[in-house]
């Protein structure tokens, strides 16, 4: 009898993303990861809330599959533990729907972190305990410090810290400071065969 | 900037006053005795993390963000980031002249909505649709709940809100102005000017701006300057001397050959926008009674206000405050040394030389580490280190990664004892090395760090040797040993009157400032010019010093 590898505590797909098995995807047929996405035990993500009101076609020809992509997410992003994403959800043309939730590349989330944000930009770190109210839009290189809560609808501009309660752009991020939004060591640090955290 | 050790600082020379003076701090044999002290109260204003320097390379030297001169590339508004000409700027103001509008209470971003509902009677209010057919509007505020109409302020439209705004006064009223007063003043030329009360800041401002010009297009026209509202702004020269003559108009009468009437009238009444203050407070004095604490706006609130006021039902909604991209210049040569791209939506740099691709990266990290490494599901969370035991030897391992690509020399110096009142020991174990060159990246990925990792962990760090050593990095190792922060147990040194005031904050922050000098030989910058000077082959040394700060942990207090 040849006994099973055993499990790691990791899911590795082909493309690279590492998803805890403890972490709970709910329709994930609706969820789209980019690849060598980390998501950490007890991450929420509900793919269930997916666009129920189809913007209508142009023409009468209705042959492209209406699109169900309730989450996105790019390469090289990570979700600490118990974060929660959720689309944002709003009446449209006099009906409730949720609207995808669409997250760039090397995007960090913070720890007990719940994002119900419309877009987040790429190289965006958002801290621990922040909560990201629905169609907020964080643009590009944006830094969000713990515990801060980003008001519905709002807008964040590229090159911004933000903090507070509600938040507000405290401070613009360093020219130099670019390259720390980069994801890929942080990348190898997770998984089934993790490299030690780096210095 | 947060406090979490270990961290690296640089100093940025623009705060050495001596080489302001001297020109040259080398040239002076005392300066080079002198240590920095990372704890003087100067000091806060010169250290940088690296990300924050630039470097200029004509002058090959660090600038900081205190020391460079910035120019704005575009104006954009951060709401709706439509980029702002600059000319609208002049006319309109630092402000979103859109719908963009900021939560007078919670500064929050405001959104226009309905308020009576048009559809179905269970929507939340945000939620309206903007129907053509339904209205009025107001602003809402998802955060705080705050609507522009616990002020009186409805709109009749759903977009221009600026335009309406500024014609609304707080109440609902319709605010006054300059144009109003005009065709007042014209269908009936005898009334008496508007009241004082009435008068707001835009009223006021307008008064004033139309008299002052009509003054200075009446009195200086032989000055021959622009209109003092649009145009140059007071940092250009000729607004400048033009400033100057007014002000010291009989000074200069001999340069200026015609001589005006140098006395200008100063604003009289109404119409000029003269305002009396309002001493009689009574009025305020009531409503306080009557409202009491919660009717009154908190400082915050006010701060952000344009208009002085006191009250919570005399809050206006805040239009956004532009933003701006800014190039930085070198302060002595002028040159450009970070330019963004004019795009509001890129995030792209036309020129940026960072001092993170010109000098070394520095890190420091234990030799020893006592805290367990977080468990992988619990990444990226870091443990703490226990603060450092006083007396006792620690060594940490500083690791400087090269950018250039030219392998460096780098000599580095650090005073025995840190300054400050507790003065701890220091002794770098090898002050002096080579770190190779940045190459290919693959070369890395190929060779991985076995180069040097033979090193058996049992072995201790030896003096005059580097501990490890990669691609373009090496580490060092630095032996410190923690001075007790107990004030009763600091040694006497001579007559010195020692400081016996309690542990001020921070100073239980062991850091250490060390000088790094590096040195390296550069292609020299003739061989860009083309394939004539290509045979040349000339290499020119390079020499770069300046100060670090290494905050290596907490000392305990025992």
């Amino acid at each position: 009898m040849s006994r099973r590898p055993a499990k790691g505590d990791y899911i590795e797909t082909d493309t690279g993303n590492k998803v805890s098995r403890k972490a709970v995807l709910v329709g994930t047929q609706n969820i789209m990861l980019g690849g060598k996405t980390v998501i950490q035990p007890e991450v929420m993500i509900r793919g269930d809330l997916v666009r129920t009101a189809q913007a209508q076609p142009p023409s009468g020809g209705s042959a492209a599959p209406p699109n169900t992509t309730a989450v996105a997410i790019g390469r090289y992003c990570f979700l600490a533990r118990t974060v929660l994403l959720r689309p944002p959800g709003r009446i449209y043309k006099g009906v409730f729907t949720y609207m995808p939730l669409r997250i760039g590349d090397h995007v960090f989330i913070g720890q007990g972190t719940v994002v119900q944000a419309a877009s987040i930009g790429n190289h965006v770190y958002i801290g621990k305990g922040c909560v990201i109210n629905e169609f907020a839009i964080i643009k590009d290189y944006v830094k969000v410090l713990d515990g801060t809560i980003v008001p519905a609808n709002m807008v964040i501009p590229s090159f911004s810290i933000v903090a507070g309660k509600p938040g507000r752009v405290v401070g613009e991020l360093p020219d130099g400071a670019h390259d720390e939004f980069e994801l890929r060591d942080l990348y190898k640090t997770v998984g089934n065969n993790p490299q030690p955290a780096a210095a | 900037m947060s406090l979490s050790t270990p961290y690296t600082y640089i100093q940025c020379p623009c705060s050495d006053q001596t080489v302001l003076s001297s020109g040259n701090a080398l040239s002076d044999p005392e300066e080079d005795e002198r240590t920095f002290d990372p704890k003087a109260p100067r000091s806060n204003y010169s250290l940088y993390p690296l990300e924050y320097l630039l470097y200029c390379e004509d002058c090959q030297q660090i600038r900081c963000p205190r020391c460079v001169t910035e120019e704005s590339v575009t104006y954009y508004c951060p709401n709706c980031l439509f980029e702002v000409p600059s000319s609208n700027l002049r006319s309109e103001g630092n402000r979103c002249t859109r719908s963009c509008y900021q939560c007078p209470v919670c500064i929050g971003p405001l959104q226009v909505g309905a308020i009576q509902p048009t559809t179905d009677a269970n929507l939340l209010p945000t939620q309206y649709q903007t129907n053509p057919t339904g209205g009025p509007y107001a602003l809402f505020c998802q955060y705080c709940n705050w609507t522009s109409t616990e002020i009186g302020i409805e709109f009749d439209r759903p977009s221009g809100i600026y335009n309406q705004l500024s014609k609304i006064n707080n109440g609902g009223k319709p605010k006054l102005t300059l144009r109003d007063v005009k065709d007042r003043r014209k269908d009936n030329p005898d009334e008496p000017p508007v009241p004082d009360d009435q008068v707001d800041a835009d009223l006021q401002f307008a008064h004033l701006k139309a008299f002052y010009q009509s003054r200075l297009s009446e009195t200086n026209t032989s000055i021959r300057g622009l209109p003092l509202h649009d145009g140059l702004g007071f940092s250009s020269p000729a607004a400048l001397t033009r400033i100057m003559s007014l002000y010291t108009g009989r000074g200069h009468q001999g340069r200026l050959q015609q001589g005006p009437a140098d006395i200008m009238r100063e604003a009289l009444g109404t119409n000029d926008g003269l305002k009396i203050a309002n001493l009689d407070e009574s009025k305020e004095i009531k409503k306080l009674i009557n409202g009491g604490w919660d009717a009154t706006a908190s400082l915050e609130q006010r701060k952000e206000q344009t208009e002085p006021i006191r009250f919570e039902d005399q809050l206006r909604p805040i239009a956004y405050l532009l933003r701006s991209k800014r190039s930085k210049r070198c302060p002595a040569c002028r040159h450009i040394i970070s330019k963004p791209e004019a795009k509001v939506t890129s995030t792209r740099f036309k020129i940026r030389l960072f001092a993170k691709s010109y000098i070394p990266t520095i890190t420091i990290r234990p030799l020893n580490p006592t805290a367990t490494p977080a468990p992988v599901t619990y990444r990226p969370m870091v443990q703490e280190e226990a603060p450092l035991k006083p007396h006792q030897p620690y060594h940490f391992v500083v690791t400087f990664k090269n950018p250039l690509f030219d392998n460096i020399k780098v000599t580095l110096a650090s005073p025995n004892a840190t300054p400050g009142r507790f003065s701890s020991r220091v002794t770098v174990l090898c002050p002096q090395f080579e770190v190779d060159a940045n190459t290919d990246m693959w070369d890395d990925a190929l060779k991985d760090d076995e180069k040097d990792r033979s090193r058996k962990a049992d072995e201790g760090p030896e003096v005059g040797k580097i501990w490890e050593k990669g691609r373009n990095w090496v580490s060092i190792v630095l032996e410190v040993i923690p001075a007790s922060l107990r004030i009763d147990q600091q040694p006497k040194k001579g007559n010195e009157k020692i400081d016996t005031s309690p542990l001020k904050s921070g100073e239980d922050i062991l850091e250490i400032p060390m000088f790094v000098r590096m040195e390296w030989e550069a292609d020299t910058q003739a061989d860009m010019d083309g394939p004539a000077s290509k045979d040349k082959e000339a290499r020119e040394k390079r020499e770069l010093a300046y100060w670090c700060v290494l905050g290596v942990g907490r000392i305990s207090q025992e």
